[in-house]
């Protein structure tokens, strides 16, 4: 699709019409919180709150799976432990904090979500993105349902998803097939599903503390994606991706995070949305614009290709200019 | 004035001449006025950047004009230096004699008399005290190495082997925040210390720790397991603890793949399986790594039901398994 | 009476002699040191002018270039793991604590006007001082230069050797960050492993737990002021021996055994060699000023439970973490003791080994070939084919070990699984080195025995027939081609561009009281 005019309704629509659609239901339901007896932020209502370790069921918020994320850390991924919490007629509409905001894609997305996975996913993930094929047996790709918005999200925008070579070890970062709206829906519709946590994250990093951040990605972060975030090979073929690559967004660094894809840990309670925050700011803010205030940064891989350059332009180019010097028979 | 009295009237040393074109002088000096010239300008365009070079320092100009300047400025100085000798200057080839090293065999054996029949002067036992003398030197040696050495540190005792995990010390974070039941997830990780051994201040061990009681701990998915045998009760409710320190070399193994379920060590790339005790499968480290037993107190914190059953780290001669 | 200014001005400059200003000096030096006799046989002597007998130089000045630029770092550095608050112009690391040490350095780096400069060009003239002396030895290994009388000369170059790789590897460690401080814990893990002492020599040297707060400042002044008064001692006497011994030569026309053929120390030796200086030093700042090199503030400040992936040592060390990953993991436990060969043979062994060799290989090559004959003329390469073969077996595979620390790197560029890297470079370190080898060795002999390879070769006129027969003739040879042996004669020992202004002739050509002589073409 090249023409112009559908280039323009689709940044309308990711652009103007998402962000507005959500900030409409947050309005209405912050007024609605007005209103006693209405979904109250982060407090038990008048039906109990019951803390299962997979699902709370409120009046509310409607039943959310909760399974993944910590239940007795504040601000660290549970929305009934969240600072401020959305939810109306049944669902959860959005939570979180000042320092990211967790939301659902809007409900008039769920159907669209229905059609393009039918078309894009079902195949590897069976008609019900459970996992399972019409005859029965087990789908090459996994069950989906429970997963979460942020992990359908994180999946299909950063382009691993449709899959290319359902045989890789791993699915790498590519070229997104589908539109950050598409994914969305399909985001929405999975969720529909089995309503889970977490949300879409929406972080805001005016707030965020760079220095906090590097303390934290250098304990935690470092020994996969490397101190400078370039990635590398780790065993049996798997690998951790490049973080200073500039198409990673500050939301995907949130969802990867938070969801914890393919062969990456999940942090939930041990980080708060702050720390996510702090991470994410120095990733984005940072690592992404490395300051090389001392040269050209040979590629960012260290000793090696200082190495390499000693040897070759330093040593080499002395011994030219002795070869220049000196006789040569 | 008075040296007048003692030389001789002084002139000139007279020292042969030679035109330009011999050939001891390189091709180039065939037309010296050109090279004089153009290292005349070398040397002008070196002063130049070296001029420049001051200029970027105090006006604190960009670093690389700092150092652009004072390099191609030095370059120029020193290639300027180089051509004046190289071309300018008589090449030869002059040859110079080898004066043969050795001497003769009289000299030879007159220094090796007088190193044997000097001493051999009076003293008819002077083996014995050489020897005597010998010996003394090297006792001082010996005993002066004892200070040098020893005083540098103290006796390794068992602090290569102990930590400071005992029964009942709560698992905390490096931000001193105790680890719930919650804390993690199936599939998280997270580091930790033993309580009170780690300042939240300012994330560096206290006093009271050591950089060998890093642990790394994990939970992992699908209900109860035990990583060995006799090892039931050391993982509720999923959660596993390993020393961090790799048995390989001692580097903090960070790096964990959660559907692989593998530790895998940055530095050399040992991999561990989690699931069965931290067994290395592949890469240079030999042993698994040792697992802290675990338990909830009664607050419901994770705490460790006892130290390290053996020493923590790679292998030293005193370690036994 | 009344004499006049420039009266006096003319007697005082007759008064001075001939030689004006620099006379009066020869004088008053003479009359103090007795330079004049010496002094001359140190400006006639005679330096060899093949290029790769500057090869030594390139080690030599960037030395100096160390010396200098360290002592400059040394006034800002300070050698404590004290915890402090940074505060300075990097932003993420605002408000950390951090250890003393760091927190200098990236002062140095940030605050410093010129700092980064200098810190980049010391640590860039670190690793050309250690690549330029491996160039150096093998220059003088695939030559010959270590034999008679020059055995302590190689010894004293392999001390150099190891100690500036200490001295590298100590030196990159004193910022105490996360990538320096991990090759400590390794260096850590490494003393340990040795049988018997190795507990102890860790807890003496460490002063006690790992990381303590000691090795930092212990490190400090065995950087600045152990190893380098040792490295200007050992380059005075390696200097000292070649002045004494004299340089080697290549054979060719006019060289023997008995002479040394060049160019004179004054003033074209020492106007080459003084410009080489700058323009080593002149390599180093455009270096410095232009690729960035060890950027410790992106690493953060060393912490005992921080790690990154992708950590190599420098290049010097690489072979050591390189044999330290494909060594298979044979660890000895029993009878209460622990032997971990996974760590010792690699690390400990493995590089004693490999020094030892190069320490003890004038010896070895002597008893071998039962030459004890003194040489002062160098072998061209490929006339001593077995020794050559050895030195490119040896440099394959210490290359290969070094190729093998970046396992993870390569994996990962080249799409192929950690795993089957690891495997094709345990491989690899064995099979290299041996087809290296025979392949040199070949190749040697095949270069000995063709006539006139390696010169240029004579140009061949095709002659074409009327019947269309092909018949060549070879041309004839150019003038420069044909060299034979020549015999020097007596001839002038100083070339002059313009007569000196009163009218002397030219003369006769005298010896200088040295001996130097020129060489006729």
């Amino acid at each position: 699709m090249g023409s112009v005019r559908a280039q323009t309704t689709r940044t309308f629509r990711t652009k103007v019409l998402l962000p507005g659609g959500l900030l409409a239901v947050a309005a209405m339901a912050s007024l609605a919180m007005l209103i006693p007896g209405a979904a109250a932020a982060g407090h038990s209502d008048s039906s109990s709150v019951d803390i299962s370790p997979d699902q709370v069921t409120t009046k509310a918020c409607g039943t959310v799976s909760v399974k993944g994320v910590t239940g007795s850390t504040p601000n660290a991924g549970n929305p009934f432990l969240s600072s401020n919490k959305t939810c109306l007629n049944g669902s959860l509409i959005s939570y979180g904090n000042h320092y990211i905001t967790y939301a659902n894609p809007p409900k008039a997305f769920v159907d669209a979500g229905r059609l393009l996975f039918a078309q894009a996913c079902s195949s590897c993930h069976g008609s019900t993105a459970n996992g399972v094929s019409p005859d029965g047996t087990a789908t090459i790709g996994p069950n989906l349902q429970g997963v979460g918005a942020a992990t359908v999200d994180f999946w299909v925008s950063t382009g691993r998803m449709p899959a290319a070579d359902v045989k890789a070890v791993e699915a790498e970062r590519k070229e997104t097939r589908l539109t950050a709206v598409q994914a969305l829906e399909l985001a929405a519709w999975v969720n529909s599903l089995v309503p889970s946590v977490p949300a879409v994250p929406f972080p805001h990093l005016q707030g965020a503390d760079q220095s906090a951040g590097q303390d934290l990605f250098s304990l935690n972060c470092a020994a996969c994606h490397t101190i400078e975030g370039s990635g590398d090979a780790l065993a049996f073929g798997t690998n951790a991706p490049s973080i200073v690559n500039k198409s990673v967004t500050a939301q995907q660094v949130v969802e990867a995070i938070r969801t914890g894809p393919a062969n990456m840990p999940r942090f939930s309670g041990n980080l708060t949305d702050k720390q996510v925050a702090d991470i994410t700011s120095y990733v984005t803010g940072r690592l992404q614009h490395p300051v090389n205030p001392g040269g050209f940064s040979l590629g960012g891989v260290g000793p090696v290709a200082e190495g390499f350059v000693a040897l070759l332009i330093g040593v080499g180019g002395l011994a030219l200019i002795c070869f220049w010097i000196g006789e040569r028979s | 004035m008075s040296d007048a009295d003692h030389q001789p009237s002084r002139t000139r040393v007279p020292m042969p001449m030679a035109a330009m074109s011999d050939p001891h002088m390189s091709d180039a000096a065939q037309q010296p006025a050109r090279v004089e010239m153009i290292i005349a300008i070398v040397f002008v365009l070196a002063l130049a950047c070296f001029v420049l070079f001051g200029i970027a320092y105090t006006q604190n100009w960009d670093y690389w004009t700092l150092g652009g300047s004072i390099g191609a400025g030095l370059f120029l100085l020193g290639f300027g230096l180089t051509a004046w000798g190289k071309y300018l200057m008589p090449q030869g080839p002059f040859v110079e004699e080898r004066h043969t090293l050795r001497g003769t065999q009289e000299e030879r054996d007159a220094m090796s008399a007088a190193l044997v029949e000097r001493t051999a002067v009076v003293v008819k036992r002077r083996k014995m005290l050489g020897g005597l003398f010998a010996a003394g030197a090297a006792i001082f040696g010996i005993v002066a190495l004892f200070p040098l050495i020893r005083s540098l540190g103290p006796l390794p005792a068992n602090s290569l082997e102990v930590t400071d995990w005992r029964r009942g010390t709560v698992l905390v974070d490096s931000t001193g925040r105790r680890v719930r039941r919650d804390t993690l997830v199936p599939g998280g990780l997270i580091t930790v210390y033993p309580e009170h051994t780690v300042d939240p201040r300012t994330g560096f061990i206290t006093e009271d720790g050591q950089a060998v009681d890093q642990t790394v701990l994990l939970r992992l998915p699908g209900g109860p397991f035990t990583t060995m045998p006799g090892r039931e009760t050391w993982t509720p409710e999923g959660y596993v603890a390993y020393s961090k320190l790799c048995t390989h070399l001692g580097c903090p193994v960070g790096l964990y793949e959660q559907e692989l379920e593998l530790l895998v060590c940055p530095c050399h790339q040992s991999m561990f399986k989690v699931r069965d005790g931290a067994v290395p499968t592949f890469g240079p480290a030999p042993r698994p790594l040792p697992q802290l037993p675990l338990m909830f107190n009664d607050d419901g914190d994770l705490a460790a039901q006892g130290p390290y059953d053996q020493a923590v780290g790679p292998g030293f001669w005193e370690r036994t398994t | 009476m009344s004499t006049t200014a420039a009266d006096t001005k003319r007697s005082a400059r007759a008064a001075m002699g001939p030689y004006g200003h620099v006379g009066k000096l020869v004088d008053e030096l003479d009359d103090r040191f007795g330079v004049a006799k010496g002094g001359r046989v140190l400006l006639d002597k005679i330096f060899p002018d093949h290029w790769s007998f500057m090869l030594g130089e390139i080690a030599l000045y960037s030395f100096v270039v160390l010396l200098a630029t360290g002592v400059f770092l040394s006034l800002y550095f300070v050698p404590s793991t004290d915890q402090v608050i940074y505060h300075g112009a990097y932003r993420p690391l605002q408000g950390q604590w951090v250890s003393q040490a760091y927190n200098s350095t990236v002062h140095i780096s940030f605050d410093v006007r010129g700092g980064l400069l200098v810190r980049q060009m010391h640590h860039w003239a670190a690793d050309i001082f250690t690549g330029s002396i491996i160039v150096h030895m093998g220059r003088i290994f695939l030559t010959g230069a270590f034999r008679k009388p020059r055995e302590l000369n190689w010894t004293i170059g392999i001390l150099m050797l190891i100690l500036a790789i200490f001295e590298g590897f100590i030196g990159y460690s004193l910022p105490d960050d996360l990538i320096s401080g991990t090759g400590l814990r390794i260096g850590y893990s490494i003393a340990e492993s040795i049988p018997f002492v190795g507990s102890y020599l860790v807890s003496f040297l460490w002063g006690g737990r790992f990381p303590g707060d000691i090795i930092i400042p212990r490190f400090y002044i065995i950087h600045v002021l152990i190893i380098p008064l040792v490295l200007l001692g050992l380059i005075a006497a390696h200097l000292g021996l070649l002045v004494r011994q004299k340089h080697t030569q290549f054979a060719g026309e006019g060289r023997t055994e008995h002479n040394v053929v060049g160019s004179p120390m004054f003033p074209t030796f020492a106007a080459k060699t003084t410009g080489f200086l700058f323009m080593v030093t002149a390599v180093t700042a455009l270096l410095g000023a232009f690729a960035q090199i060890n950027p410790i503030w992106q690493f953060g400040s060393y912490d005992a439970s921080k790690i990154s992936y992708a950590v190599q040592p420098d290049w010097y060390m690489g072979w050591l973490d390189g044999a330290l990953r494909i060594m298979p993991s044979w660890e000895f436990a029993g009878w209460g003791h622990t032997i971990p060969f996974e760590v010792l043979l690699p690390a400990v062994v493995f590089p004693g080994l490999i020094f030892t060799i190069a320490l003890l290989w004038p010896a070895i090559e002597q008893r071998y070939t039962g030459d004890d004959q003194i040489h002062n003329l160098l072998d061209r390469p490929r006339n001593r084919p077995k020794r050559t073969a050895a030195g490119v077996a040896m440099f394959a595979l210490l290359f290969t070990l070094f190729a093998a620390s970046s396992t993870d790197v390569m994996a990962n560029f080249f799409h192929v699984s950690l795993n089957a890297t690891l495997w094709f470079f345990r491989i690899a370190v064995i099979v290299v080195p041996i087809i290296a080898g025979f392949v040199t060795y070949q190749l040697c002999r095949e270069m000995q025995g063709v006539h006139g390879i390696g010169k240029r070769k004579r140009a061949v006129i095709v002659r074409r027939s009327a019947e269309g027969e092909y018949t060549t003739v070879p041309a004839a040879p150019r003038p420069d081609d044909e060299r034979t042996e020549l015999d020097p004669e007596p001839v002038p020992v100083r070339i002059d561009i313009e007569p000196l202004g009163n009218g002397d002739e030219v003369r006769q050509p005298a010896v200088s009281p040295t001996g130097v002589r020129q060489v006729t073409r």
